[in-house]
């Protein structure tokens, strides 16, 4: 795999396989996007040239055995190439009207609930219980989150609300999997359709059929004085919605904790061997307790970007419509890694997006924009590119001597 | 012969019975007998009740308003009344309709599960043989009704099984975890769905451009109606072919080898592969035949009443979820998924279109409906392992001293 | 009572009861600094029951536990590393996909700035103590990707960076080579003169008169006696580990065999690390003949079985059943197609399915044929019928061909095996510790079992840990040691040239 026995190493960090393997993703990223706008380059050469040069840092990477990223890297490097190949050939107008600077922030809002969900479902099993429920804690935090604005005020309390929602069936989640020793894909699929159940009721019993009112307090956009002038920086990145900025803020810190800090080697432990864990001395119960939740408050969190964020204080039965369930194929695509599940919901979120806009060329492109995520997760879980390995205890109940 | 403990317990301890969840539903099954489930469902409710009751209404008159709007009054005459006799019989054949598709969407999970198997993509499976059926219906308008309507209920199947089918597959040759890949297939079928009925899309009607819903089923392929108006949709012969297929999922279990292999499978793995069986094999037949059987749903359905599907209703629809709950209140047996199947039809037609406005708010009674659905999820997992320990400290009991032997 | 000085650990009395048996019965040892105090006796002697004790995993039911002089008593394994104890599994603690570094420092991390993980300073130390130790591993390599041998020497490491100076080497030199376990030895000098002090459980006298300082024997919960290394012999360490008992034996005629079912030449086969278990062993089993392959746990036996019923690869080697040869890829259907019947050492596993009644257990190997089934239709009352009579045949007890195989007793049970696998007429019937877990009467039915089929001429296998049953019963005895035949005798054989040869010792020449 990419990770093995290193030898005392002279060389800088930026030149590791590893380091180039990477590039040459961002590499094939750049082929692609630099015959859109805003460089909307004409000449066909350019994205070949970069292709090219992705693909040959892929493959300098696979032949000093960082296979994965290398052959994503070349995977990358092709498929920008091709693509940058067909942008050339398209019409520049059209490039325009799809490949809009507002695609990215676009991008962003897909992604987001997708990251926050796939952030959760990461720290849960990481610590050895699978989360499934994901869809429900997510919806809870949509619902509770409004709710919260609405009758508390401000923004604020409704994320507050939102927290305690999806904290609370995540705790339900984890004393049925953790004490009851419940099969915990059952556990978790009954967390969904409580959910289901219990938002829409609340929903219909508190509102009626009136909706939520207008005016509800909702998250902020965060203007980048200087960007957000810009004339494509600006309407890309430069008023994004705060719970974006924050989203993105987890991935580093979810990364630095889980691999930086003894509680996440701890977490890691329990995943991977709950007994060795335990002969040492950590509480796996109490690890796994906390780490359920967190990851239930996290999903709640994208719910709550889904109705006070970008969705400005609105709020419909089952507003999630499955996004828990991509976020869940983001955290298995992206290998149960912050960056790679925050790679994968990137990805999906600009399948999305394009899927949105793509009735331009035609839309049965769109719907299959659509189902991308879902396709390239089956592909994932099969094995063909590489083994998607979740931690060795993953949803396996633990019992202490 | 007396079974004290003996010295030879100097030897290596044995394995433990595996806790897994199909044995553990196995042991359930024939422990519990019919008052587990009865008193899960009866907790759920109550537990529903609660919900109502804290929200200020009165949940005895919900659940009756519930109870006459699945038209089980009708059963019982209670209230013999004639002035709702035909609305009640009216609802009770409604009810039969939903418990036609429960029937078969929950075999096509209690199927799966016999054999170790966690089958989510019920949905769509049942989808994608409902797309088929309606295809079907369109086409080869020129032909009589019974081969056009057994030509849609045996593609369909066929179909079904094939979409189940490729999660099985995946499983059995690269180990990929069943409910994954039935989750992202479920999504795929939506999207599918969404796409051939949507606008442009090849089985979008050829009437109506505007309107993203399928082409009709020609009326030479409904399936007859037995009880009620056929206008105004009454009960289709569906609900014996549910019935069939009750008594076919018995008799596969119980009567074939491939039964007998299927459950070898569920309860243990290495030694089923001893006695010569092929897991993987096993695997992917089983995938199938469950995809058949929530295939034939949405064949009965598309046949029976529904005969065009909007993009709208892709999306809304939720009934192969419940499938899960169904098989397991039923214990993954074809008596219990029908006992099930029959409850949970009554309370999703009593709780929606049955529903007296008066009585109890629909859309409340709807999301109660789902959160009842839940709760017995939720408890079949807790009680299983209740069941479990208590069966297993019975049995347990000569074992225990082998503990000490690993000296 | 005087107190030895230099004594850093004693144990009293030290009893622990199970329902049913008496794992230790007042076993009194001590441990004086600086010393490789070795734990020498069988499976089942009460050896690794008194460790799991000592470091807390365990509570004695009697009995006292001194460290250094003082009175302790651990509710877990936290308190015995507290008090200076550390112990290294047979089966190891480590997690594979973290690095050595990580794995040992896990629980008691070196933190700095507050909240990061001191990684670099993890390394360090660990460096540090592989010096001073001569434990040399690479801390920043995975777990996964470094040998057994290494993967100890982390285990090692995990309990002397945790402070400890009593050291517990539960039977280390089990997944090690030859090699790897003269490595070990020399560690464990090293420890010695760093004035750590260890115990080494074992069941191999070799290693034993190597390392050890003294020995203390324990046959079934009882301490034999403690002696010093000088004037120990094999032959005496032996007799007092298997010691003159009553033993079951069996009325049996002198058998008759004739001409041979199984033969097996050469046989080599690997484990899932690619350790070889079996390194060329060859013997044949004739009709009419019990031939039983004796020895301790872990020196290939299973394998060696699981090679001849098609569950594992056949490395390198032929096995020949019934004429027909085989080598390579076997599976199970091969194998009982040709003739082989199994009696697996774990029922529960492999055996039986626990939740199928018996007639479903009974046709496990012959439900897809008939009378069985036809073209896939299955025929219950058949099945029911055929268990009924075998119920009856096999005198099984608990219930009748519907009651499901997890309601009967552990004796029942293998009845319920024998049965199938006996009433299928099979040309050899190899038998993997038939009577574990048994209570008297069963292990005397399971014998009188094997005699019966072997004077119909079958040809059997017997494969036992237990030395009582391999004399009683066996009309050969072959001793495995480390995937060699060591040791081939007749009936009558004396016990302690066996358990010698099973301890990996070899009677001087007279």
């Amino acid at each position: 795999m990419t990770n093995h026995a290193q030898p005392l190493q002279e060389t800088h960090w930026a030149f590791q396989p590893k380091a180039i393997a990477v590039a040459g993703s961002i590499l094939g990223l750049v082929a692609f996007w630099s015959a859109l706008p805003p460089f909307t380059v004409r000449s066909p050469l350019v994205p070949i040239l970069i292709g090219v040069l992705a693909i040959a840092a892929g493959l300098w990477a696979v032949t000093r055995g960082t296979r994965r990223l290398g052959w994503g890297a070349i995977a990358s490097g092709v498929i920008g190439l091709g693509l940058g190949l067909l942008a050339t050939r398209s019409s520049s107008g059209n490039l325009h009207v799809v490949f809009a600077a507002d695609l990215v922030a676009q991008v962003f809002v897909f992604a987001t609930p997708l990251t926050f969900g796939a952030l959760g479902g990461m720290v849960s099993e990481r610590s050895g219980v699978v989360n499934v429920g994901l869809e429900g804690m997510m919806l809870m935090g949509a619902f509770w989150g409004v709710y919260g604005a609405d009758k508390g005020g401000t923004w604020v309390v409704g994320i507050l609300a939102a927290l305690a929602g999806g904290g609370l069936f995540a705790l339900l989640h984890a004393y049925w999997s953790i004490h009851l020793r419940a099969n915990q894909i059952v556990s978790g699929m009954a967390i969904n359709f409580l959910a289901l159940g219990v938002t829409g009721y609340f929903f219909e019993q508190l509102y009626g059929n009136q909706n939520i009112p207008s005016g509800v307090s909702t998250v902020p956009n965060v203007a980048i004085p200087g960007i957000d002038h810009m004339a494509y920086l600006g309407p890309a990145i430069g008023d994004l919605n705060l719970l974006i900025w924050v989203g993105v803020a987890f991935v580093p810190l979810s990364y630095f904790v889980l691999f930086k800090t003894p509680i996440g080697l701890r977490v890691r432990a329990c995943g991977e061997h709950p007994r060795a864990a335990d002969t040492v001395g950590i509480n796996v119960y109490a690890v796994r307790y906390a780490a359920v939740v967190v990851s239930g408050m996290l999903a709640a969190l994208g719910g709550a970007f889904l109705s006070i964020g970008f969705g400005g204080g609105s709020f419909t039965e089952n507003m999630t419509e499955g996004r828990g369930f991509i976020a869940l194929a983001a955290m298995i695509f992206g290998n149960w890694r912050p960056f790679g599940a925050w790679g994968a919901a990137l990805l999906f979120g600009f399948s999305t997006a394009l899927a949105y806009r793509l009735p331009v060329y035609s839309s049965s492109a769109a719907t299959l924009f659509q189902v991308l995520p879902y396709v390239l997760t089956l592909i994932a879980v099969a094995g063909v590119i590489g083994r998607s390995v979740p931690p060795a205890a993953d949803g396996q109940p633990y019992v202490k001597q | 012969m007396s079974e004290q403990a003996t010295p030879s317990a100097n030897l290596p301890p044995e394995q433990e019975p595996s806790t897994d969840f199909v044995v553990r539903l196995g042991v359930a099954q024939r422990a519990g007998g019919l008052v587990v489930p009865v008193l899960t469902a009866v907790l759920a409710f109550l537990a529903g009740g609660i919900v109502v009751a804290a929200t200020g209404h009165n949940p005895l008159t919900a659940y009756r308003g519930i109870w006459d709007g699945a038209g089980f009054n009708w059963i019982f005459h209670i209230p013999w009344n004639t002035n709702t006799v035909n609305l009640d019989a009216f609802n009770l054949s409604q009810t039969l309709l939903t418990t036609t598709t429960l029937i078969l969407v929950g075999l096509a999970v209690a199927f799966p599960f016999r054999c170790g198997l966690f089958n989510i993509g019920g949905q769509g499976q049942y989808l994608v043989g409902l797309i088929v059926a309606n295809w079907v219906g369109v086409s080869f308008a020129s032909w009589p009704t019974l081969p056009h309507v057994l030509l849609g209920i045996g593609a369909a199947a066929f179909a079904g099984a094939a979409w189940a089918g490729i999660a099985g597959f995946l499983k059995a040759a690269t180990g990929a975890h069943e409910v994954i890949s039935t989750i992202m297939l479920n999504w795929i079928a939506i999207w599918g769905g969404q796409y051939l009925f949507g606008q442009g899309g090849p089985l979008q009607n050829t009437y109506n451009p505007a309107a993203p819903e399928s082409g009709t089923v020609v009326q030479s392929a409904h399936i007859p109606v037995f009880w009620g108006n056929p206008v105004l949709q009454g009960l289709d012969y569906g609900i014996f072919v549910a019935i069939a297929a009750l008594v076919v999922f018995w008799l596969i279990l119980n009567r074939t080898t491939l039964g007998y292999e299927v459950r070898a499978v569920g309860f243990n793995p290495e030694a089923a592969a001893y006695g010569g069986i092929n897991v993987r094999r096993k695997y992917i037949q089983a995938m199938a035949i469950s995809g058949a059987f929530a295939g034939l749903a949405g064949a009965l359905d598309m046949l029976g009443y529904l005969f065009q599907f909007g993009v709208l209703d892709v999306q809304a629809s939720q009934i192969g979820f419940l499938g899960i709950a169904v098989a397991l209140l039923g214990r993954n047996t074809a008596v219990g998924t029908g006992i099930a199947a029959f409850l949970f039809g009554g309370l999703l037609y009593g709780t929606t279109r049955g529903l007296n406005p008066s009585v109890f708010d629909p859309s409340l009674a709807g999301n109660l409906t789902s959160m009842i659905q839940g709760l017995i999820v939720l408890f079949v997992g807790a009680d299983v392992f209740v069941l479990y320990i208590w069966n297993s400290r019975r049995k347990l009991r000569p074992r225990r001293r082998a503990e000490a032997a690993a000296a | 009572m005087a107190d030895e000085s230099g004594s850093v650990l004693e144990l009293q009395g030290i009893t622990k009861r199970y329902p049913g048996i008496v794992a230790d019965d007042h076993v009194d040892f001590d441990l004086r600094r600086g010393e490789v105090h070795a734990l020498l006796g069988e499976n089942g002697a009460g050896k690794s029951t008194l460790m799991n004790i000592l470091y807390g995993l365990t509570k004695p039911d009697e009995g006292e536990i001194l460290v250094g002089g003082k009175h302790v008593s651990f509710s877990s394994a936290k308190d015995a590393i507290e008090s200076g104890i550390g112990m290294v599994h047979q089966h190891f603690m480590l997690i594979p996909v973290m690095t050595v570094a990580e794995n040992i420092v896990l629980g008691v991390e070196p933190v700095r700035d507050g909240v990061l993980l001191d990684e670099r300073g993890a390394e360090e130390r660990v460096r540090e103590l592989s010096q001073q130790f001569g434990l040399a591993v690479d801390p920043t390599a995975l777990v996964s990707s470094i040998t057994v041998g290494q993967q100890q020497r982390v285990e090692i490491l995990k309990a002397l960076y945790r402070g400890a100076e009593i050291l517990i080497l539960d039977e280390p030199t089990a997944v090690l080579t030859p090699q790897e376990a003269g490595e070990l030895f020399a560690i464990v000098r090293s420890l010695q003169a760093d004035g750590k002090s260890i115990i080494f459980i074992t069941h191999k006298l070799n290693e034993v008169l190597e390392i050890a300082d003294r020995i203390t024997v324990l046959r079934r919960g009882k301490r034999i006696d403690t002696v010093s290394r000088q004037g120990a012999t094999e032959e005496g360490l032996a007799r007092m580990m298997v010691g003159r008992e009553v033993l079951l034996r069996v009325d049996k005629a002198p058998a008759s065999p004739t001409d041979v079912a199984l033969d097996v030449k050469d046989l080599e086969v690997v484990d899932e690390r690619d350790l070889e278990k079996v390194r060329g062993v060859s013997f044949s089993v004739r009709r009419g003949e019990i031939v039983a392959i004796a020895g301790v746990d872990g020196n290939g036996q299973t394998e060696l079985v699981e090679a001849i019923t098609g569950l594992r690869r056949i490395a390198s080697g032929t096995v020949a059943v019934g004429g027909r040869a085989f080598e390579g890829h076997v599976t199970p259907r091969m194998m009982i197609d040709a003739g082989i019947g199994h009696i697996p050492e774990d029922r529960h596993r492999r055996g039986l399915v626990l939740e199928f009644n018996l007639a479903e257990n009974i046709a496990l190997h012959d439900y897809d044929k008939p009378p069985d089934s036809k073209r896939g239709w299955l025929y219950p009352a058949r099945l029911v019928q055929r268990a009924a009579r075998l119920i009856k045949e096999f005198d099984i007890r608990g219930g009748g061909p519907l009651t499901l195989a997890r309601a009967l007793s552990g004796g029942n049970q293998q009845k319920v095996v024998v049965a199938r696998e006996v009433a299928r007429n099979p040309v050899v019937l190899i038998a993997a510790q038939p009577t574990r877990g048994l209570d008297v009467g069963a292990i005397e039915y399971v014998h009188r079992r094997l005699v019966a089929e072997r004077d119909a001429g079958r040809a059997i296998l017997l494969v036992s840990l237990e030395l009582d049953e391999v004399l009683s019963l066996a009309d050969r005895i072959l001793v495995m040691y480390e995937g060699r035949i060591v040791g081939e005798h007749a009936a009558g054989a004396g016990e302690e040239e066996i358990g010698l040869e099973m301890l990996g010792g070899r009677k001087e020449a007279a």
